[in-house]
């Protein structure tokens, strides 16, 4: 048997009308909570974004030995340019790796420029698959180890790994900056509710004598959890997506050509998650605060 | 059948005129039912604390349709035995049986759909204060899931029969004590319950507006309505000839013709 859901809305939403002031209180309480957890997951996405573009940056630096021949050196750059993943091979010699250096340091006071052109190590730079796996580039790792020419490869993934470290780092912070929101969530709506309960006396003891099924009582209330838990998460995400638009409007450009991406907001599905999830959490905690309506 | 799959707030409730209890969906009131007493105290033992009980054994018949008074002095146990006729006490011995149904037995997801044939006022109104008339009086219809056009007319009716025709949009929180009280008459009635209790609906009332409300009660009861209706105020129960349950030291004495005796008198014992 189901109570009619229009008389549940109507007396959640008069509720809500008349505490005003409590409600929004409690959302504020909530909007803190959920952006707290917001500008966590927000970082995790970008750091995500950042380590998954270094994964796959498609870019791999053969040092060369001072004791390799011109004939050693294109003898291992055609031998590369065969190799299943590399899309384009190019070799910087000594001079134009200290001309590079110069040009991204600009600054000619740099001891680092003072020293010879064979202080700065010929390389072959490979332009690699963006969808290359780890095993084709650690393959293709330890077979250049192996050529006379060789003097060390770098492809990059000390950074990766040190990201992808960093990263597991924060998912874990994040799990528990979760666990910590939950259960301000649980408490705020659950205080907010019980003393609505309290208010609402009369009100409940009236619903009862005139033959009101816990059910049809206990609805309205989960309902106005239900909206302080959403509300809450609602005002994170807008509140949230207006700083972050703030702080993109005044990062500086070349950082985001260092990390190589551009900053992102978080993901339509977190956003939706994040606001169910409110809901839900709204919704429990009231169901925990009506565990004891008034006795009639 | 178990008792407490009995009482529901569905169903049509009147038939031919009979009353028709409110049943539980695939229930069916037995016509055998209908020549019960309404209600029937059995042996019924009550108390709050050890050695002090409120009610020793209390046996009590009232027919379908009566109107009595209950009386006794404060403490005597004039609310408690309301109380427990909509379970908000239960018996700690004994039978209440409403309607034929053993009430003291009932699960308590049963309750509601007791209560839904039982009508309650109290001295103290309990209206929701910031509900409109209206709201306060529709709440009991509103629970039954009725139409809200079938609400609003049977609202309607309802603030007719108390006197407080087109008084609906007013907040309760405005209206005087009398009207107060009126609003939760209406309240009690618009579901047309088999049942009204009222306890000690004039304790906060006048003099004069207590025998107003009285005698929106008796009216009540003329359309075939069982009312009980505790007071311990004499002057009330002067008026009328009607039987008089009086409590005191957790027994009952039954005074079935009231303190009007045949030659026009006032009986003065055993009242206090």
């Amino acid at each position: 048997m189901f109570d009619n859901p229009s008389h549940a809305t109507r007396r959640a939403r008069q509720g809500i009308l008349r505490e005003w002031r409590l409600f929004a209180l409690s959302i504020f309480s909530l909007t803190v909570a959920f952006v707290c957890l917001g500008a966590a997951l927000l970082v995790m996405t970008n750091l995500r974004a950042i380590e998954t573009r270094w994964t796959h940056a498609g870019r791999v630096s053969v040092f060369l030995k001072e004791s390799a021949t011109d004939a050693e050196i294109e003898k291992t750059k055609v031998a590369l340019e065969a190799t299943a993943g590399v899309s384009h091979v190019t070799y910087v010699t000594s001079e134009a790796a200290r001309d590079e250096y110069a040009k991204n340091e600009g600054n000619a006071n740099d001891p680092l420029l003072a020293l010879p052109k064979e202080a700065f190590s010929p390389t072959l730079e490979v332009d690699v698959d963006p969808n290359l796996d780890d095993k084709g580039i650690e393959d293709m790792e330890a077979k250049l180890g192996q050529l006379q020419a060789v003097e060390s490869v770098e492809t990059y993934r000390t950074w990766t790994n040190r990201l992808a470290r960093l990263v597991r780092g924060g998912v874990a912070a994040s799990g528990l900056l979760s666990l910590v929101v939950f259960a301000s969530v649980l408490a705020v709506v659950g205080s907010t509710i019980r003393l609505a309960l309290q208010r609402r006396k009369t009100e409940i003891e009236v619903l009862k004598l005139v033959g009101a099924t816990d059910a049809y009582i206990k609805r309205p209330f989960l309902l106005e959890g239900s909206a302080q838990g959403a509300a809450g998460a609602t005002g994170a995400v807008l509140l949230l997506g207006v700083l972050f638009l703030l702080v993109r409007g005044r990062m500086d450009g070349e950082l985001t050509t260092l990390l190589g991406v551009e900053p992102t907001f978080l993901p339509w599905f977190a956003v939706v998650g994040m606001v169910v999830t409110g809901a839900l959490l709204g919704t429990i905690a009231a169901s925990l605060g009506l565990r004891k309506l008034v006795a009639v | 059948m178990a008792y407490d799959d009995d009482f529901d707030g569905s169903g049509d409730r009147r038939e031919g005129g009979a009353f028709r209890p409110m049943l539980r969906q695939g229930k069916r009131f037995s016509q055998e039912a209908a020549h019960r007493p309404i209600l029937v105290f059995e042996d019924v033992f009550k108390s709050y604390r050890a050695g002090r009980p409120v009610l020793r054994g209390a046996n009590l018949v009232i027919e379908r349709g009566e109107f009595a008074f209950v009386t006794g002095p404060s403490g005597a146990g004039k609310s408690t035995l309301l109380r427990m006729l909509y379970r908000a006490e239960n018996a700690d011995e004994g039978r209440i049986l409403f309607m034929g149904k053993d009430i003291a037995r009932l699960k308590d997801d049963s309750i509601p759909f007791l209560r839904r044939n039982i009508g309650v006022v109290f001295q103290q109104f309990k209206l929701v204060e910031n509900w409109s008339v209206f709201e306060n009086v529709a709440v009991t219809l509103e629970v039954l899931r009725l139409p809200e056009k079938l609400v609003r007319t049977r609202v309607g009716e309802a603030l007719e029969r108390v006197g407080l025709s087109g008084r609906g949009e007013e907040p309760a929180r405005v209206l005087s004590g009398g009207e107060q009280q009126r609003v939760a008459i209406a309240r009690a009635i618009v579901g047309e319950p088999a049942l009204i209790l009222a306890d000690e609906p004039t304790g906060n009332l006048d003099p004069q507006l207590a025998i107003d409300i009285l005698g929106l009660f008796e009216e009540i009861h003329e359309q075939g309505t069982t009312v009980l209706f505790a007071t311990h105020d004499r002057t009330l129960l002067e008026q009328r000839p009607h039987r008089i349950i009086v409590l005191d030291e957790g027994k009952i004495t039954d005074v079935r013709r009231g303190l009007v005796t045949e030659d026009g008198n006032f009986l003065s014992a055993p009242l206090h």
